[in-house]
């Protein structure tokens, strides 16, 4: 795929939660297209549909209704595995509470998605080592998730978000649970990715950081404000 | 699966030590019970084996009846005798028997060491050993073919007449006298697990060479008859063709069943290793509802496991985890506490046989414990103690496993 090509294509994607009685619709009909290569930042009032947007561009979640293509192909009645295999190898995820394994060395926790695509172990040791200079925490490699700071965990959740190297990164509130600081070198991490072609969807509150992205999509009660 | 992949749910695993101790307990005791009673079972009915075959192995025994039925003109109720010169008549026309041996026996009474006791004293041949187990203990033989051929004053005596006239003392070249006849003991029967018999244990019989029973006793006819067929299967046959043959000689009906009396052990070892087989798979089965009980505890826990880790699972899903991975880790997670549990029943079950073995057996007073004190501890018994624990593995868990792929990623991530 090049750059300027259509990556992300919504059409009507509804969203619509069953919570016993009660019915919510979380997303109501967006449409939107994501270029290959572009910085899109999703902001809006919390209940507006943002993590419901990302989490069914990242594939975690179906659509209601609405069609949804990724690189041209329909995502409607992929089967789990199949939607596992495009997480896997499409998307990077970078979460606010980081979701590392607590358990796991900062090494491992960068591993861990290439074992689901069974890279072998050669492949892996390099790819880490690269991820962890490039991170700048090479030296923090045997240290587990609680031995470092939230910059850190973070920058290893970043790591671990491009362990396949996937076109797509999605990124919830990545600077939500950090100081200011290591907020700005996420920040910076995520501008140089995008720099380097990937296409980044970042979901924020933040007017400062959503000025580092090319555009900016308001959400407001399931759908686009602007339209 | 890959080693890495193992050495995350090591991590895992570790983190549960604690609360999988109580179940980690009730493998430990399941297992420990399914394999005692295995063993014990198969011990049981190998000791049976032997002790049946501590009469004798794979034996036709023949002796003389009554008959039932008119034939030929003659009545019913004629008594049957059994001659020395059988023998000959019944190996020369049925080739498949591989061993044949007449027995006679009478009471009389026995001295030595001005000790004197009553004995039962038999007369047979050189064949008799091998069909009614009858082993020498060290140093000493059974009769020989010379003994009966030249009507030798020998005799090879139980181990229990042993004791019973010499003591601690060795009975092989004493003399003892039997109806004021002297006699050297050449040999003493080795001590065996005995259970079936006619004139009372082997350990307190006398065995001379016929040659020289009948120096001692005047009767003309023989007891019985003791046939080893050269197959098992042949039993039936051999039966049915002694049978036939004896009636021609002694005129009866060759259908009547109480012409002669047969003991077929053969027939009745078949019936009680049924039995025993029977009894083995009913304890197996005891034992496996024991290992059930901890096995459901292992269910349970994974459960729980489950909910305690789902946030692991959805992050594991968000990187691209399929179905399978999830599965797989959840059933080596049960594999493991499966293998913890069994390993040390299997460890103690091993100690506790083996130690029990080193108990000895009371081979004159004969008792229960000659059947309990020799379990055994196969390689089967422990091939079907992995099958029964490979299934509950298995059946244990898989159904957390499935409910932990089938778990939604979003509402795993989001729980905390």
């Amino acid at each position: 795929m090049n750059k300027g090509d259509t990556i992300i294509k919504f059409n009507k994607i509804k969203k619509i939660y069953h919570m016993g009685t009660q019915t919510l619709e979380a997303l109501s009909g967006v449409s939107l297209q994501i270029a290959a290569g572009e910085f899109v930042t999703f902001m809006g009032p919390s209940g507006s549909g943002k993590s419901t947007l990302m989490n069914i561009i990242g594939c975690l979640d179906t659509p209601t209704e609405g069609e949804y293509f990724l690189e041209g192909k329909n995502v409607a009645g992929l089967t789990f595995d199949q939607l596992a295999s495009i997480r896997n190898k499409m998307m990077g995820f970078v979460f606010q509470n980081f979701n590392l394994l607590p358990y796991a060395t900062a090494w491992e926790n960068i591993e861990l998605p290439m074992l689901f695509n069974g890279k072998n172990t050669k492949k892996r040791k390099e790819r880490i080592t690269e991820l962890l200079n490039e991170v700048g925490l090479l030296k923090w490699k045997e240290h587990r998730p609680s031995e470092l700071s939230g910059g850190q965990q973070q920058r290893i959740a970043l790591a671990r978000a491009l362990a396949n190297d996937p076109p797509i990164i999605l990124a919830d509130e990545p600077t939500g649970n950090l100081d200011s600081k290591s907020g700005i070198e996420i920040m910076e991490l995520l501008s140089r990715l995008w720099k380097k072609g990937h296409t980044i969807i970042m979901v924020t509150h933040d007017d400062r950081l959503a000025s580092h992205s090319q555009r900016i999509i308001h959400l407001f009660d399931g759908r686009e404000a602007d339209a | 699966m890959n080693l890495t992949l193992l050495r995350f749910f090591s991590h895992e695993f570790k983190k549960r030590r604690k609360k999988s101790a109580l179940i980690t307990f009730a493998l430990f005791w399941g297992s420990l019970s399914i394999l005692l009673l295995l063993a014990f079972g198969k011990g049981m009915s190998a000791q049976f084996r032997i002790s049946f075959s501590g009469l004798g192995q794979d034996l036709i025994m023949i002796s003389g009846g009554q008959t039932s039925k008119l034939y030929q003109g003659l009545p019913k109720g004629r008594r049957i005798r059994l001659y020395p010169g059988d023998i000959q008549y019944l190996k020369e026309r049925i080739p498949e028997i591989a061993l044949i041996a007449p027995e006679s026996y009478n009471n009389w009474p026995v001295s030595a060491n001005r000790k004197e006791i009553n004995r039962t004293i038999h007369g047979t041949t050189v064949e008799f050993a091998q069909m009614r187990t009858q082993i020498p203990q060290m140093g000493g033989r059974f009769l020989n073919a010379s003994d009966v051929k030249d009507g030798r004053k020998v005799a090879f005596i139980g181990w229990k007449v042993g004791t019973d006239l010499f003591g601690t003392e060795n009975p092989v070249g004493q003399k003892i006298v039997i109806n004021r006849i002297p006699f050297t003991v050449i040999g003493v029967l080795k001590k065996k697990l005995q259970d079936s018999m006619y004139q009372g244990p082997d350990a307190d019989q006398i065995y001379l060479p016929y040659s020289a029973f009948t120096q001692i006793d005047s009767q003309l006819h023989i007891d019985r008859i003791h046939i080893q067929p050269r197959e098992t299967r042949l039993s039936m046959f051999i039966e049915e063709r002694v049978q036939t043959l004896l009636g021609k000689k002694y005129r009866f009906d060759p259908t009547d069943r109480y012409a002669l009396s047969i003991w077929n052990t053969i027939d009745n070892a078949k019936e009680a290793g049924a039995i025993f087989m029977g009894i083995e798979v009913f304890l197996g089965i005891m034992g496996a509802l024991t290992l059930l009980i901890g096995a459901v505890g292992v269910t349970n826990l994974m459960y729980a496991v489950i909910k305690e880790r789902k946030q692991e699972i959805g992050i594991k899903m968000a990187l691209g985890a399929k179905r399978r991975v999830i599965i797989q880790q959840f059933i080596l997670e049960t594999l493991f506490i499966f293998v913890k549990g069994t390993f040390w029943g299997l460890v103690t079950a091993f100690n506790i046989i083996h130690l029990v073995q080193l108990v000895p057996i009371n081979y004159d007073g004969f008792g229960i414990e000659g059947y309990l004190l020799r379990p055994v501890f196969s390689f089967n018994t422990f091939l079907i103690f992995l099958v029964i624990v490979g299934t509950l593995v298995f059946m244990s868990g898989i159904f957390p496993a499935v409910r932990a792929s089938r778990l939604n990623p979003i509402d795993s991530l989001r729980y905390e």
